[in-house]
């Protein structure tokens, strides 16, 4: 027959719940008693909403001026303004210094500017850009419209060309397609000599847990009587990784 | 010193009983939803306002609501200033509170500020690109830019996969949130409408693609942006937005008191002292989403008399709010578990402060079952919204012509068919907005610009 085990739901006396030594001064300090746990567990939980009023309160939010020359943020999984702005800034410039160089001098002495229609920016990217886009077009339209060397197509009625001849921009290329769009743009008091592209393109190295986009913004200006054609490129290099440690570990060795 | 502990204990319990509140958002909204789907729009209106104004907790889904009936009743500003009220409400809510976390605890979830699904985040974006593009989609393109950003920041939340990663995850069992594709749509549809940026609408409509690959029309699109152009000389393109069926909504569902999760909670409290629980009879309350069946398959669009085609879903919102509820499940359980753990813990140690006496513990037994049974799930949600949202794209010639829209169940086309002047110009879209809750309500028709 198993012997009876004491019934642990029995009530004890109180003397049961409270610390105890097998042996005078054996223990240097007192063992809490369940009550005392209970109580001071109640104690915590009814101060928790308390402190935690003090500590997790829901923040604001914040937003400041970011001041002329101070470094652009850099993004964390995307190419942003810390990418794109040199690139422009950079590709542009040596479109126009090429171009400069080859510029035709009229009668007066003063450059003779070439009339350029700026058709799109094209992401072949594998990341989405974004609002990026539009600012792009317009960051290389000002560049471009600041200069002594084109005299640069309005975006909007290249638009309206666009829209009118239901054309791609891809398509211009095409001798036909590319009769029409300047038959309407000449029509609408805007006749070209050049059209230029703006196309991004990226490639990307993956090493473990880590990677390397290397992001190329190309400027591709064709003429559109001779159908010759220049490019100007930069590009920039940026490396994503996991950890804090991640550039350091895979670019200082 | 037992005493006056004993009476603290209680004055604590009952005013958070008393904040716990006494009905569901569910029983709230009940009737505006009954008048919203007779078609009573301004009664559902006045409804809502009242319960804007009298249910703080309440008033972020209030302000859904009503945005929906504002849209609906063609006041397209009024309803774009509630949606980004709310959309920047939820926003800040993402950040957690402790102290309205650890006050849950002690009452219940209804007692939290409600900071909305992942669905219904991304939704508000969507409803206020529709709610500009019916007026003069000025911003339409940022509210897409931001769908796709909150879009992205819930599928790496969800996911943890990096953001750059477009393509959705790969198993399409999962029950976990895969993606809405009408953000991509809507942005590819005003990137096309640009006749200059069909990179980006590839980009988009391939995403659309990816998320809905038995799609047909959305292959068109894929090869328009490919290929082809916006539309013909001479003809503009006319997108046809219905918002089918009625909605998802949350209603108070009770998990069983066998489940074992509330096993492992009576083990906690037994392990702590020698006293018996108090019996388990008050059940877990947890809110659960139903989608209600449609009756209504698509709408069938004819132009000039003419029949075109049906609406496709681009929004399985029904489908999306159940899936990712069944997700967000477990976690919903174990803090009501937890909660219990806590509640159960102050009743047994209220009873350890007081005497033995039989007839107090049993007291102390039926509070402790009372403050239990007082929980409420919290069943707040955008409750009124539709079951899916479907579109149809039709090319057709500038200048002014007819639309019938018929509903469609089971390849039968309703014979209430309701007509719409719509406006077109030559390459640019125009967009019609039609509400169709069932195949017995009268439908709402808006077109964009008016």
């Amino acid at each position: 027959m198993k012997p009876k085990k004491p019934s642990s739901k029995r009530a004890q006396p109180d003397h049961l719940n409270e610390p105890h030594c097998a042996h005078e001064g054996e223990c240097d300090y007192e063992q809490p008693s369940r009550r005392q746990w209970l109580r001071a567990a109640l104690a915590c939980a009814s101060l928790a909403p308390i402190l935690s009023g003090i500590a997790g309160c829901r923040g604001y939010q914040y937003g400041h001026l970011v001041k002329p020359g101070a470094k652009d943020l850099v993004g964390s999984h995307e190419a942003g303004s810390e990418v794109f702005h040199p690139l422009v800034d950079e590709s542009v410039a040596k479109l126009l210094t090429r171009q400069e160089e080859q510029c035709s001098i009229a009668p007066d002495g003063s450059p003779q500017k070439k009339t350029i229609c700026f058709v799109c920016v094209e992401n072949k990217m594998s990341e989405d850009i974004g609002d990026f886009k539009d600012q792009l077009y317009e960051q290389i339209d000002s560049k471009i419209l600041e200069s002594d060397v084109f005299r640069p197509v309005s975006r909007r009625m290249v638009e309206a060309a666009l829209q009118e001849t239901r054309l791609r921009p891809d398509s211009l290329m095409i001798p036909d397609n590319m009769r029409l769009f300047t038959a309407v743009l000449e029509r609408q008091g805007a006749p070209i000599d050049y059209l230029l592209y703006a196309k991004l393109t990226s490639g990307t190295t993956q090493r473990n847990s880590s990677k390397q986009r290397d992001y190329l913004l190309t400027l591709e200006l064709t003429n559109v009587h001779s159908g010759v054609y220049s490019k100007e490129s930069a590009e920039i290099r940026k490396g994503y990784h996991k950890s804090a440690m991640g550039s350091f570990w895979n670019y200082s060795r | 010193m037992r005493s006056r502990l004993l009476v603290s204990l209680i004055s604590i319990s009952l005013s958070l009983l008393s904040g716990a509140g006494c009905s569901t958002h569910a029983k709230r909204i009940s009737l505006s939803r009954s008048l919203f789907y007779e078609g009573q729009l301004d009664a559902c209106r006045d409804r809502l306002e009242k319960l804007h104004k009298s249910h703080r907790q309440d008033r972020d889904v209030a302000n859904l609501d009503l945005a929906v009936v504002d849209l609906l009743e063609g006041r397209c500003k009024e309803a774009e200033t509630r949606l980004k009220e709310v959309r920047d409400r939820f926003d800040h809510l993402e950040q957690e509170s402790i102290s309205e976390k650890t006050i849950s605890m002690w009452t219940d979830d209804t007692v939290r500020s409600y900071a909305g699904e992942d669905y219904e985040k991304i939704l508000i974006r969507v409803y206020l690109a529709l709610a500009s593009l019916m007026q003069d989609g000025v911003d339409a393109e940022s509210y897409t830019l931001q769908i796709q950003d909150k879009h992205d920041a819930v599928m790496q939340r969800i996911w943890g996969a990096s953001i750059d990663n477009t393509k959705p995850p790969g198993d399409l069992n999962t029950k976990k949130f895969r993606g809405l594709p009408i953000g991509f749509y809507l942005r590819g549809m005003l990137r096309e409408q640009t006749h200059v940026d069909y990179d980006d609408a590839l980009r988009s409509y391939t995403q659309v693609a990816e998320l809905l690959p038995d799609c047909e029309p959305i292959r068109w699109d894929v090869a328009r942006a490919t290929q082809g152009v916006h539309s013909q000389p001479g003809c503009g393109a006319l997108y046809i937005f219905t918002l089918v069926g009625r909605g998802p909504h949350k209603v108070e569902s009770v998990e069983q008191p066998t489940s074992d999760a509330l096993l492992i909670a009576d083990r906690i409290i037994s392990a702590l002292g020698p006293y018996k629980l108090p019996p388990t009879i008050a059940p877990i309350k947890v809110p659960k989403v139903v989608a209600p069946n449609l009756d209504i398959d698509s709408v069938n669009v004819a132009v000039n008399g003419q029949p075109i085609g049906s609406t496709v879903s681009i929004a399985d919102i029904d489908q999306l709010a159940v899936d990712t509820s069944e997700a967000a499940r477990t976690q919903l359980i174990a803090r009501a578990v937890a909660r219990r753990v806590l509640k159960k813990a102050t009743v047994a140690a209220v009873k350890q402060q007081t005497s033995q006496n039989s007839l107090t513990s049993l007291g102390f037994d039926a509070a402790g079952v009372a403050w239990e049974a007082l929980e409420n799930a919290d069943t707040r949600c955008w409750g009124l919204l539709p079951g899916k949202i479907q579109v149809l794209r039709v090319e057709i010639p500038a200048g002014s012509h007819t639309i019938s829209l018929a509903p469609e169940h089971l390849g039968r086309i309703s014979h209430r068919t309701n007509t719409h002047q719509v406006s077109m110009t030559s390459g640019k879209n125009s967009y019609i907005l039609a509400w169709f809750p069932d195949t017995l309500a009268q439908p709402r028709i808006l077109s964009s610009g008016h």
